[in-house]
């Protein structure tokens, strides 16, 4: 579903770029759900950022393709239509924008694009409300403008607000779990395992073990340096968190 | 004038026709122009002026003589709120004779000075000397006008135009006053005073959506009185010279005004808001904020000043500026200023200039927005903290719609 092959990234400034992703190779099969785990400073995040389209996080070699076709030269927004969800690490607040016109905008952005119809006005509200409450948001929140004043466990659940909404092909979440209690991790794992099945696919970056445990991935694999260093079942998470990334950044 | 040894401008020349012309002037009116005459029309030398020249402005050709064919007035987008609507034609007042409304005096009156003290100003000057009538208006003591009031400024030829409005709002009543600039003049001058009495309430919404070439100066000059409460709301699309100053004085204790302005330049458009509020007495507030947006060779100017005498203690006075420029052309000058001889005052000012956001304008690309709808949605929300406080929702809604309308025109 998700191919990523011999992929360089760099990023920095024009005169001083630094290759953050050397050589990534990488392939989620539809219907599965991979962990990447890895040390801070691994690439994560810039990972996540050229597969999504970043300005500034270009690829520099390799592919990517999803269900066949090469992404790299799309812009953010069309890999979007084309089903491509990035879950955000830091999710940031967007004063003067209201939430709901965001989000039904996006939404029929993504339908235009795929030459589909726009949600109606009603059940565009009743399918949010629906999301929000299996996000744990309340009403109120949605009418605030786009997470000004949320917590950071507030954030990450509009995050989930629009995975759950926005029922992506394949989406990636940057270290979701970061900063979340039991019950948002709970969230997380309930709205992830709803969407779970033979044509989607998902991408789950993390730095511990605990998000696993409500998300059981098909694959792990740990980043360090840049490349993929080691892959394995679900049981490799377990171990890293006993072990911990040392040897893998030596290694790298 | 400054230059007098210069040739005299287009300009200069017919202010000298037409001040000469005249069949009767009075006293304030000769001493005005007198004073014009020794102050010139000011330039970038020229503290307050120096990124707004006039007198450069003002240096080209007379305007073409022959007068534009009639045209039909356009309507008005604020006409669904069907308010009472007076234009000001070319300078010239068109009031309905028909029109009433209970406890809204008004009529056609002769022109006058401000009750402040503006004797360095010389464009005030200038609008003193070379106004001939005047738009006046009285709101009854304790009159709640609930239709609003429409002003309209309409320049629909090339031309000198001079323009006044003197108003007052006595205790206790409440009025809306909407001003709107349309067309072009080759130089409007505006000006209004508004003198707002005790527990008195006046909204103000000025558009200023007037051609690429107008060369405007809107000046208003208000007085707060005790426990008034003054509010207005501007949005200037700019022209290739305009700025609209607004002069609050509070003489009296615990006046209220809350002033907000959101300008839009593209192209080589010019917007220049110019405030100053003079506290004299105890307990005043004041909140103002400015958003500034500026694409192409856009400028936007904003200068602010408090000027909180010895006597009024407990002002509590706020001042924001916000620019956000869109290209390497564009232009932002902040000069908020704070001048205080009180000692017990609480008076802040801030002020920021950037472009748009990265962050924010990926994170909405990544949920589907084209660059050009992330943008101009990021530009909506920046200018947005302005029209959102509007309190009347007609109002808010033509105001907003220009905003998307000027978005769509940079697509």
């Amino acid at each position: 579903m998700l191919k990523i092959d011999d992929l360089h990234v760099a990023v920095g400034p024009e005169d001083n770029r630094a290759e953050i992703i050397r050589g990534l190779t990488l392939e989620v099969p539809a219907g599965e759900v991979h962990a990447i785990m890895g040390p801070n400073g691994s690439g994560k995040s810039t990972l996540s950022y050229a597969v999504a389209g970043r300005d500034g996080y270009e690829a520099t070699a390799g592919a990517v393709t999803l269900e066949g076709e090469d992404i790299l030269g799309l812009d953010p927004n069309e890999r979007a239509a084309k089903g491509l969800f990035l879950s955000f690490q830091h999710p940031m607040e967007i004063p003067g924008v209201q939430t709901m016109n965001f989000i039904r905008t996006a939404m029929n952005a993504q339908r235009k694009a795929r030459g589909e119809d726009e949600i109606s006005a009603a059940d565009f509200i009743r399918l949010v409300r629906e999301k929000a409450k299996l996000v744990g948001l309340d009403d109120a929140k949605l009418k605030r403008p786009f997470n000004v004043g949320f917590s950071g466990g507030e954030k990450k659940r509009m995050e989930m607000l629009q995975l759950a909404m926005f029922e992506p092909r394949f989406a990636i979440m940057d270290e979701t779990d970061s900063g979340l209690d039991i019950d948002a991790l709970k969230m997380v794992g309930e709205v992830v395992n709803a969407l779970r099945g033979p044509d989607r696919g998902f991408l789950v970056i993390t730095h511990y073990q605990r998000l696993l445990e409500y998300i059981r991935p098909d694959r792990v694999h740990v980043l360090a340096g840049g490349r993929i260093v080691k892959s394995g079942g679900a049981s490799l998470a377990a171990e890293l968190e006993k072990s911990g990334y040392e040897q893998f950044i030596e290694a790298a | 004038m400054t230059n007098a040894s210069a040739r005299p401008t287009p300009f200069a020349k017919a202010i000298e026709t037409d001040y000469r012309n005249r069949s009767a002037t009075n006293a304030m009116q000769s001493a005005a122009y007198d004073r014009y005459g020794r102050l010139g029309l000011p330039n970038r030398r020229v503290e307050g002026w120096k990124w707004s020249d006039f007198s450069a402005a003002l240096r080209g050709d007379a305007p073409a003589n022959d007068a534009a064919p009639v045209e039909t007035i356009p309507p008005s987008p604020f006409a669904t709120l069907e308010p009472l609507e007076i234009q000001i034609v070319d300078g010239r007042v068109l009031a309905p004779d028909a029109a009433r409304l209970e406890g809204f005096e008004f009529g056609v009156i002769e022109p006058g000075a401000p009750d402040q003290d503006f004797d360095n100003h010389s464009l005030v000057a200038l609008n003193i000397a070379l106004t001939r009538r005047a738009f006046g208006f009285r709101v009854a003591g304790g009159a709640i006008i609930d239709r609003a009031v429409h002003i309209r400024h309409i320049n629909k030829r090339p031309g000198y135009v001079f323009s006044q409005i003197l108003g007052r709002a006595e205790e206790g009543s409440r009025v809306t006053i909407i001003e709107t600039f349309e067309g072009c003049a080759t130089f409007h001058s505006a000006m209004h005073h508004l003198s707002v009495y005790k527990g008195a309430e006046v909204s103000r919404y000025v558009l200023h959506d007037a051609d690429a070439d107008a060369v405007t100066h809107g000046f208003f000059g208000g007085m707060v009185g005790e426990d008034a409460r003054f509010r207005q709301t501007s949005l200037s699309t700019g022209g290739r010279l305009c700025r609209h100053e607004t002069h609050l004085l509070y003489p009296a204790a615990i006046g209220f005004s809350d002033v907000a302005g959101a300008a839009l330049v593209a192209g080589d458009r010019h917007s220049d808001f110019t405030t100053q509020v003079r506290f004299r007495a105890p307990g005043g507030e004041a909140r103002q904020l400015h958003k500034g947006v500026a694409s192409k060779k856009g400028r936007n100017v904003f200068q602010g000043k408090f000027h909180v005498e010895r006597a009024a203690q407990k002002t509590d006075a706020k001042m924001t500026a916000n620019a956000l420029l869109l290209s390497d052309g564009a232009e932002a000058n902040h000069k908020p200023e704070l001048e205080i001889y009180a000692d017990d005052v609480e008076c802040a000012h801030g002020s920021t200039v950037g472009a748009l956001d990265d962050d924010a304008l990926f994170y909405l690309r990544q949920r589907g927005l084209s660059e050009g709808e992330a943008r101009a949605l990021l530009i909506e929300a920046f200018a947005g903290e302005v029209i959102d406080g509007i309190d009347d929702a007609g109002v808010r809604d033509v105001f907003a719609a220009r905003v998307a309308a000027w978005l769509e025109e940079q697509q």
